[in-house]
């Protein structure tokens, strides 16, 4: 199978170098909707209009600002956003290795595979760093640029080969504890049933059990509605919250239940 | 930080338990954005939509949901259409079953959330925090969220619960190499490599570092407030309507609607 390259470059760290060739990880179709105009069925177009004169701006009358108070903009050319971007480099710089078990999950954004760049240098040093990292059980933190974008990230090694994930940065993931929430009084008996039932409830991961219904029922959707049929509207399903003084009472039944 | 706004409502189940609870993000973009201005009178430009056939700006009341079957030909859905699709799934998230979230390989993760308890829901909320937090295990669920379904992970963090969503099996590209000759390092470089790496070992510390492009993004505004460069836009129209269309549009395609 051969796959659209993203990428190519280089895996560096001490006296280490391995060309790579990047490529997604993650493809998602779905079901794509446009905007129609309900009168005649005409797909919408998109117009930026100036809030002053309400009249459609041509893309060569349009710039950027930055809003500093209301209505008070700083005026920015695109020569100085360029100025910003950071220069085209062909190096996955890796900074430093952590335990694999110490990424915090949250931080993972988008993963990408890597492919021996065979092109260059053979691909060589590749599987030594699979092996390298597999065993040592270390994830590389690194950064790069692509795309003309700064990238931060985790370089790790899965089966027989080597994966790249960008990150989010510290200041974009929302601590739990801003969140305000109110301790609750749990007696020992609730906890120790609760974990009980999830002992009991706990499966293998296998994602493989889990088909995206959603989707099959939509496209199945669009049939009917092509072959003109009559589509029944259901409501949503809302569950009856556990009432705080029967959650007791509700785990034993779901225990019983899971038994 | 402002109170995070909800961006769904409904219950997360496991087994008999239901528990009301609201949906929050966990990431806020740290993105310096910048508006488009119109470049004669420095007035903010706002997303609209047009009708070529007519040539005219459509209110939000005329536009409908389209997909497009043949070319230029569509079949247009209501909100209440999609939303009866799954009807079990729309409002409810049951956690069908508990999995040891160190067996998900992370490039099933897609995007981070947290759960927050809703009136009255605090103590069964709380419960599920701790019984997964003592049990090590995270919960999986499917539901759907912005008209689409998601496999889900809910997991203890910290206090709260966080839900991340999961790309199905059939989403991900293979990543496997294909076994090649390729270049084998001289042994001595294998063992140089492995020490530079235990040499390179720290703690997993993501406050170190930062986006270095946004730093440079604030120094340039930072200067250019000194160079006192700031513009005023003259007062919007009277007709000119809400301030971005399409992006409420957009919002509203993907936020389900409160249904009563």
């Amino acid at each position: 199978m051969t796959r659209a390259t993203i990428w190519k470059g280089y895996i560096r760290f001490g006296d280490t170098s391995v060309a790579i060739k990047l490529h997604s990880a993650v493809r998602e179709e779905r079901v794509q909707f446009h905007l129609l105009h309900r009168r005649d069925l005409m797909r919408l177009r998109q117009l930026m209009v100036c809030a002053h004169e309400n009249l459609a701006v041509p893309a060569e009358e349009q710039v950027k600002g930055f809003e500093v108070e209301e209505g008070k903009y700083l005026l920015v050319t695109p020569e100085e956003l360029e100025q910003t971007l950071p220069e085209a480099d062909r190096s996955i710089e890796v900074r430093e290795f952590v335990r694999s078990d110490r990424i915090d999950p949250l931080f993972i954004d988008r993963a990408y595979s890597l492919e021996p760049d065979m092109t260059a240098m053979q691909g060589k040093g590749y599987d030594a760093l699979v092996r390298a990292m597999t065993e040592m059980g270390l994830t590389g933190i690194c950064t790069w640029t692509m795309r003309k974008r700064p990238y931060f990230g985790t370089l790790q090694a899965r089966g027989n080969a080597l994966r790249l994930s960008t990150l989010r940065y510290a200041d974009e993931v929302v601590p739990a504890a801003s969140l305000g929430l109110q301790a609750a009084a749990l007696s020992e008996k609730e906890l120790a049933i609760g974990s009980e039932l999830i002992e009991k409830l706990t499966a293998a991961f296998e994602p493989g059990k889990f088909e995206n219904e959603h989707e099959l029922k939509l496209r199945e959707l669009i049939e009917k509605k092509a072959r003109g049929e009559k589509i029944a509207v259901l409501e949503p399903r809302r569950l009856q919250p556990t009432a705080p003084d029967d959650l007791l009472q509700v785990l034993e039944e779901s225990l019983k239940k899971a038994a | 930080m402002a109170a995070l706004q909800g961006i769904w409502s409904g219950t997360i189940s496991f087994s008999l338990v239901a528990i009301p609870v609201r949906l929050v993000p966990a990431i806020q973009p740290g993105r310096v954005t910048f508006h488009l201005l119109h470049a004669k009178d420095n007035s903010r430009l706002s997303r609209r939509l047009s009708c070529p056939a007519e040539d005219a700006l459509i209110p939000p009341d005329e536009i409908v949901r389209g997909y497009e079957i043949f070319p230029d030909k569509y079949i247009t859905m209501t909100d209440e259409e999609l939303e009866s699709l799954s009807p079990e799934r729309s409002r409810t998230i049951e956690i069908v079953e508990f999995i040891d979230i160190r067996e998900v390989d992370p490039v099933y993760f897609d995007h981070p959330y947290y759960l927050v308890p809703s009136k009255g829901g605090g103590k069964a909320y709380q419960l599920l925090v701790e019984i997964m937090r003592r049990t090590n295990k995270a919960g999986l669920a499917r539901f759907v969220l912005a008209e689409r379904e998601h496999l889900v992970a809910v997991t203890s963090r910290s206090g709260a619960l966080a839900l991340t969503t999961l790309h199905y099996p059939a989403d991900l590209l293979p990543g496997e190499v294909t076994s090649q000759t390729r270049g084998a390092p001289e042994e001595n470089e294998d063992v140089n490599m492995r020490n530079t790496i235990v040499r390179m070992t720290a703690d997993f510390d993501p406050g170190k570092y930062s986006d270095d492009r946004r730093n440079k993004l604030r120094e340039l505004l930072i200067k250019k407030t000194k160079e006192h460069a700031v513009v005023e836009a003259p007062a919007p129209s009277e007709e000119a309507g809400p301030p971005d269309l399409v992006a409420a549009l957009e919002e509203s395609m993907r936020t389900m609607k409160e249904r009563s």
